[in-house]
């Protein structure tokens, strides 16, 4: 069952230091080079670790032979597939049967799956070594035949990638809401759509993964420094496959050159790491290579949907759609197959239809394993839903613009639940596509497009709407396999006041790049009264600060809710502290009588009558004495921040599965070159509503940055594989990312809606939805009259499009 | 990322360096770096010794002779061509070598790296082609030039053999140049691309379609003369990711009517 | 192993090194100087966040060996502010939110400063082409050209 969260009063924001563009604290040491990343952490004795990776996508391993490696002066040592398997036990996997009897362990064992899959570590005492004596260790491998298209995976002629599971079936899961015989009732057309395809491709961050491992032997315990992003995850895989207690693998990060998700799944590398350093005793150095990072490190989810039908009226309203989504999961799950239900929390996107049959099977291929990236598996579903809209709109020569208006979930329908009974806090669609239209020039198009035909070009203008979804409920993951226990979300913060008067708060998020020291600063300030300058937020993660839950880590879009909700929560206690503690020291004062401000907790009208933190620091910490027996103040102040969720009803798969649902809407105009397929984005508007925004600086830059990866995907970013399972695009001269001479130019906007459920009437924003490929998808389609089937459009394919369109649209009576 | 083991070397003079490479068969010269070094880091390529040609002053400048011709020195790097006033006498040059890559690469990178490498997805290679640039090879029985024609024998391979070092590249008198190419992503590496010059009679040369520059001798300037040229030259060029054979065709008539079209538009 | 002694002048400090040929440039300054402020963030060449400027040239130092340092001056990012005063382009960038991660920033502030010092008046479409080299996956690049722009003359 659904239950809509409670409301809480969010008053208008006329505070001090929420919602201006502070600037941001982790800037002074970034931009001098002082930040401490992964491979910056050095320690004595240090080994270099470089993996052995598997040059074939399907190999039975015959033989391994590292002798010739370990005699090689300067090398530390070895692990092999063997090892690992004796030594640890496979991850735990969260899928259901079939899935659940994939063995996955942190190196291959018998068998290789994908190109690049690590076989051998070998540890040196330079990087170079390691790297030389990698070309020593003998391998050899009996090769199978790869399967690299899903589509065939379930054939019954090709292989099976585990024989563990039997099967290259993962998941399979039918979802169905409302009826779509209904829908088909009430229709007038069915649009059916023969094939389209979400590709893959991630957010390749600058930084690849990496890690320095320490074990220290007296206490069984390991240090790592990593950037992995969900700590919280990692530690879960981990000390269950490692025979440990979690408290034993303590997880450090600093700072983190972005992570877009893709630094979730590096437990496997690290577990190798941590193996090694038990067995050399020695610290261990793993820096992932950017060859390595395309070839084996969460791709982004590949999505086919195929025989989609749309129950539609002649008027554009739209009632129903099926469809079968085929999930190509590459080689191993790893988070997956959670993407089979997360799509599912904006199953409508932002429409209204009520009836839905979406029939999700995910297949295991020889390509490396997927794994959350950014926009994870709502963007698949967002793309889906926006090219059904400019389907439907082509086909019954609509205007997609009315559309939309005409199908929106409407601003007086907030808070609005989607037939599958998620909650869409808040929001103003309608609103946004004329802020979007309004920059983008939409009145004037024609006009452009008249004047690109003259100089030989085909002007196309196109509108991507998108949700982004934040906040999940783990308890969806019930809905892929009803076995787990996992349910809700947390995010914890402590905050202190220490001897000096010192503020400092800890998170238990890992941070990269959405400036959370500086948005949790703002938070603590407004509330103690004080400035930014005098909260002090540790960098990075740590777990031994003992500040984080089992959700903790920086991912799908919440930080701005279940992190600064956890600040809130925490700052709230201290303060209440600070003000019990104030009442006794002033005198017996009721505390509803004093406030903090400037530093201090004072009398209301009698702002002499003061007691600084620092005295309260001090009192509590070094100078307690004559304090009243029942004073319950310790200045230190613990919350967890808990979302109010249910588990979901999983018979009918309905049940709130996000807190806040942020919006964002693109338009986008492209010029297309007909005689070569060659194209430009021209022109481009993004607009956002995300809530409050504590610093809309940081909130702007996170849309710049989802729309510029957003464009670098639809143009040219692809993980690509030839028919024996090589990647085509394993560094960035074919896999081109954007550069600076690529941008467009930019028009931004935004609306602010705030949430109702949230603490700060905030909502998680930062994935973006993947907005620009939806725009740039709709342009092109504009531009060249075909059915744009794929989310990937480099100029070859646009030239299918002006030549060789795909006819896979059919439009039938209902 | 991490190279195999390497001796170096930088000779202080021409003769040094051509005798370092002769002196052993695994010897490589060392340029711009820009692109041995990543072919080192790939392993893809190990030589065992490089030779840093950086030292060498003999192997720099830009001239520009009384009768119009343009002699680049093969050290010569993308930048420095770029700011040559000698090399403002044939302009294409700077226009084209002003997009490859960026300023780092343009800061290291040389002109006579460029060609030396030969990459079928090379700028330099069609367009000397084009040009009818002729390549000065120092060797240790002395120095001699060879055509483009002879210069660019296969994929990464050129008439400088064992021992051998471009010295110097000779361009020509002349103005009417185009060049035109699709590129990934803007100063991207080329999918496809072609050069073209009229001096007297039309040049076109096609680069990416190829394991060396396909030049062509359009029967006339018009544009169905080049396309004529383009279909008679029967061109199968590799599928990849970018592009399959048939797109890379189609791009390259396109490309060698624009190209042509833009020499002769230059004055 | 193939080792030689080189002296290179790295943001005014001189440091004598033995060095491998084969080392390249990127990993003698991190690994043998311990100067960590330039990163690295691909194998082919490609990202520029290895960005140094060496004999007043700005290049990639993972595309160049130690050894062709030798006798070289390098400026890093670590070389750029005085002390603990930032410099106005590394203020600049801070105001105009022109870093998230910052992985790529030192090597996007060296190529902005080679940049200023050759043209200390660059428009837009120059300030692009200078920073084409230095690959940033977080900010879009619209707040570097503004952060840039608002240094320039």
């Amino acid at each position: 069952m659904t239950i809509a969260p409670e409301k809480h009063e969010v008053a208008v924001p006329t505070k001090q230091w929420q919602g201006q563009s502070v600037p941001r604290k982790e800037d002074k040491r970034l931009t001098q080079g002082q930040g401490v990343y992964v491979d910056d952490v050095k320690r004595h004795g240090m080994g270099y670790l470089h993996f052995v990776r598997s040059p074939y996508a399907h190999a039975h391993i015959t033989s391994i032979d590292v002798s010739a490696a370990e005699k090689l002066k300067g090398v530390y040592g070895t692990l092999t597939g063997e090892e690992v398997a004796s030594l640890t036990d496979p991850f735990f996997q969260l899928a259901s049967p079939p899935g659940a009897h994939v063995k996955d362990y942190a190196l291959a064992v018998g068998k290789v799956r994908y190109v690049g899959e690590p076989i051998v570590a070998v540890v040196a005492e330079t990087r170079e070594l390691a790297r030389d004596a990698s070309e020593l260790v003998e391998v050899e491998y009996e090769p199978l035949e790869a399967i690299v298209d899903a589509r065939v995976a379930l054939d019954d002629a090709k292989p099976v990638l585990h024989e563990d599971s039997g099967s290259n079936l993962m998941w399979n899961g039918l979802y169905e809401w409302g009826s779509w015989d209904e829908a088909v009732a009430e229709a007038d057309k069915i649009v059916k759509i023969e094939e389209l395809h979400f590709h893959r491709f991630n957010s390749t961050p600058l930084e690849t993964d990496g890690a320095v491992v320490e074990f220290n032997r007296g206490v069984g315990q390991w240090t790592i420094f990593t950037n992995n992003q969900f700590p919280g995850f990692a530690q879960i895989m981990m000390g269950p496959a490692m025979r440990v207690g979690l408290d034993k693998l303590r997880f450090v990060t600093q700072d983190i050159g972005g992570g877009f998700g893709n630094k979730i799944t590096s437990h496997p590398q690290l577990t190798v790491c941590c193996l090694l350093a038990r067995k050399l005793n020695r610290p261990i150095n793993w820096t992932e290579w950017r060859t390595d990072f395309h070839m084996s490190m969460s791709h982004g989810n590949e999505r086919w949907f195929h025989d989609t039908e749309i129950a539609v009226k002649s008027d554009g309203t739209l009632l129903g759609f099926k469809t079968k989504a085929l999930d190509d999961a590459g080689a191993y799950l790893r988070y997956e197959p959670l993407g089979g239900v997360i799509w599912a929390q904006v199953t409508p996107g932002m429409y209204r239809w009520k009836h839905i049959s979406l029939d999700f099977t995910q297949v295991a291929t020889n390509k490396a394993p997927c794994s959350p990236n950014r926009g994870y598996s709502r963007m698949q579903h967002l793309w889906f839903t926006e090219r059904m809209i400019d389907i439907v709109a082509r086909e019954l020569e609509l205007d997609p613009v009315e559309v939309r208006k005409r199908n929106y979930v409407r601003a007086d329908e907030m808070p609005y639940t989607t037939p599958n009974g998620c909650v869409y806090d808040s929001g103003d669609y309608a609103k946004m596509l004329d802020v979007a239209l309004d920059l983008i020039g939409w009145d004037g198009i024609e006009q452009r497009r008249a004047e690109a035909k003259e100089r030989g070009k085909l002007l196309g203008v196109g509108i991507g709407s998108t949700l982004d979804s934040g906040t999940n409920n783990f308890g969806q993951s019930r809905m892929i396999n009803p076995e787990l226990q996992f349910s809700g979300n947390n995010e914890v913060a402590t905050v202190k006041l220490d001897i000096f008067g010192e503020i400092v708060v800890t998170l238990g998020t890992t941070p990269q790049g959405q400036g959370h020291e500086t948005t949790a600063a703002q938070v603590v300030a407004d509330i103690l009264g004080c400035s930014v300058d005098d909260v002090h937020v540790r960098s990075g993660h740590d777990s031994y600060w003992n500040s984080h839950a089992g959700f903790s880590g920086t991912y799908a879009s919440q930080f701005a809710v279940t992190g600064l909700g956890a600040v809130k929560g925490a700052t709230d206690m201290l303060a209440e502290q600070i003000k019990r503690l104030g009442s006794v020291i002033l005198g017996g004062v009721p505390e509803d009588q004093l406030e903090l401000a400037e530093g201090s907790v004072r009398i209301k009208g009698n702002p002499e009558a003061a007691l600084p933190f620092m005295a309260c620091g001090a009192i509590i910490n070094a100078n307690n004495a004559g304090l009243p027996e029942d004073l319950d103040v310790t200045l230190n102040c613990r919350y967890v921040y808990r979302p109010p969720f249910e588990v979901p009803d999983l018979e009918r798969k309905y049940g709130n599965l996000t807190l806040t649902y942020a919006t964002q809407i693109h338009a986008a105009v492209v010029e297309v070159d007909p005689e070569t397929g060659y194209y430009e984005i021209v022109d481009y508007a993004a607009t956002d509503d995300c809530g409050v925004r504590i610093n809309p600086q940081i909130v702007e830059g996170q849309v710049m940055g989802a729309t510029a990866q957003a464009l670098g995907a639809v143009q040219h970013e692809a993980y690509e594989y030839d028919d024996d399972g090589n990647l085509l695009t394993p560094n960035f001269y074919d896999y081109h990312v954007p550069h600076a001479l690529d941008m467009p130019p930019l028009e931004t906007g935004y609306i602010e809606t705030p949430s109702p459920f949230t603490p700060l009437g905030t909502k998680g924003m930062g994935e973006g939805g993947g907005a620009g490929i939806h725009a740039v998808c709709a342009a092109l389609q504009d531009a060249t009259g075909a059915t744009v089937w794929d989310s990937w459009n480099p100029y070859k394919r646009v030239w299918e499009h002006l030549n060789r369109p795909r006819q896979i649209v059919e439009v039938v009576d209902a | 990322m991490l190279l195999r083991d390497v001796e170096y070397a930088k000779p202080a003079s021409l003769p040094d360096a051509l005798s370092a490479l002769a002196a052993h068969d695994g010897a490589r010269a060392l340029a711009g770096g820009q692109t041995l070094i990543n072919v080192m880091k790939a392993r893809a390529a190990s030589p065992d010794v490089l030779v840093d040609l950086n030292g060498l002053e003999e192997l720099k400048g830009i001239e520009l002779a009384g009768d119009g011709t343009l002699t680049i020195g093969a050290m010569t790097t993308y930048s420095e061509l770029m700011e040559s006033a000698e090399a403002k006498a044939r302009p294409i040059l700077a226009e084209v070598v002003s997009t490859i890559a960026d300023v780092q690469v343009r800061n290291r990178g040389t002109v006579g790296g460029n060609v030396c490498a030969n990459d079928p997805t090379n700028h330099l290679p069609p367009l000397m082609a084009a040009v009818g640039a002729r390549f000065t090879i120092a060797g240790g029985s002395g120095e001699r030039e060879v055509t483009a024609e002879d210069f660019f024998l296969g994929v990464y391979l050129t008439a400088v053999g064992p021992g051998e070092l471009l010295t110097k590249i000779a361009i020509p008198a002349g103005k009417h140049d185009g060049f035109a190419a699709i590129t990934l992503g803007v100063d991207g590496t080329c999918i496809a691309n072609a050069a073209a010059s009229l001096n007297g009679s039309l040049r076109v040369a096609l680069g990416c379609v190829d394991a060396v520059p396909v030049v062509l001798q359009p029967a006339s300037t018009e544009e169905d003369a080049v396309r004529a040229a383009v279909h008679a030259a029967n061109l199968d060029p590799p599928s990849d990711v970018h592009a399959s054979a048939e797109y890379r065709t189609h791009l390259a008539e396109v490309l060698a009517v624009r190209a042509a079209r833009q020499a002769q538009e230059n004055a | 192993m193939s080792d030689h002694s080189i002296t290179v002048t790295v943001n005014g400090v001189e440091y004598e090194r033995e060095v491998e040929a084969r080392k390249l440039l990127i990993h003698f300054v991190r690994d043998d100087l311990d100067l960590t402020g330039s990163h690295i963030g691909c194998d082919t060449g490609n990202c520029g966040a290895c960005s140094m400027i060496v004999d007043g040239t700005l290049v990639k130092s993972c595309m160049m060996l130690a050894v062709q340092a030798d006798g070289a001056t390098v400026e890093t990012v670590e070389g750029l502010a005085d002390g603990d005063e930032l410099t106005p382009l590394q203020q600049s960038f801070s105001e105009h939110h022109a870093l998230q991660c910052g992985y790529c920033t030192p090597g996007m502030l060296i190529s902005a400063t080679a940049l200023l010092r050759a043209n200390p008046s660059p428009s837009e479409e120059e300030i692009r082409k200078a920073l084409q080299g230095n690959i940033c996956r977080c900010t879009g690049y619209w707040n570097i050209f503004e952060a840039v722009k608002a240094v320039a003359k």
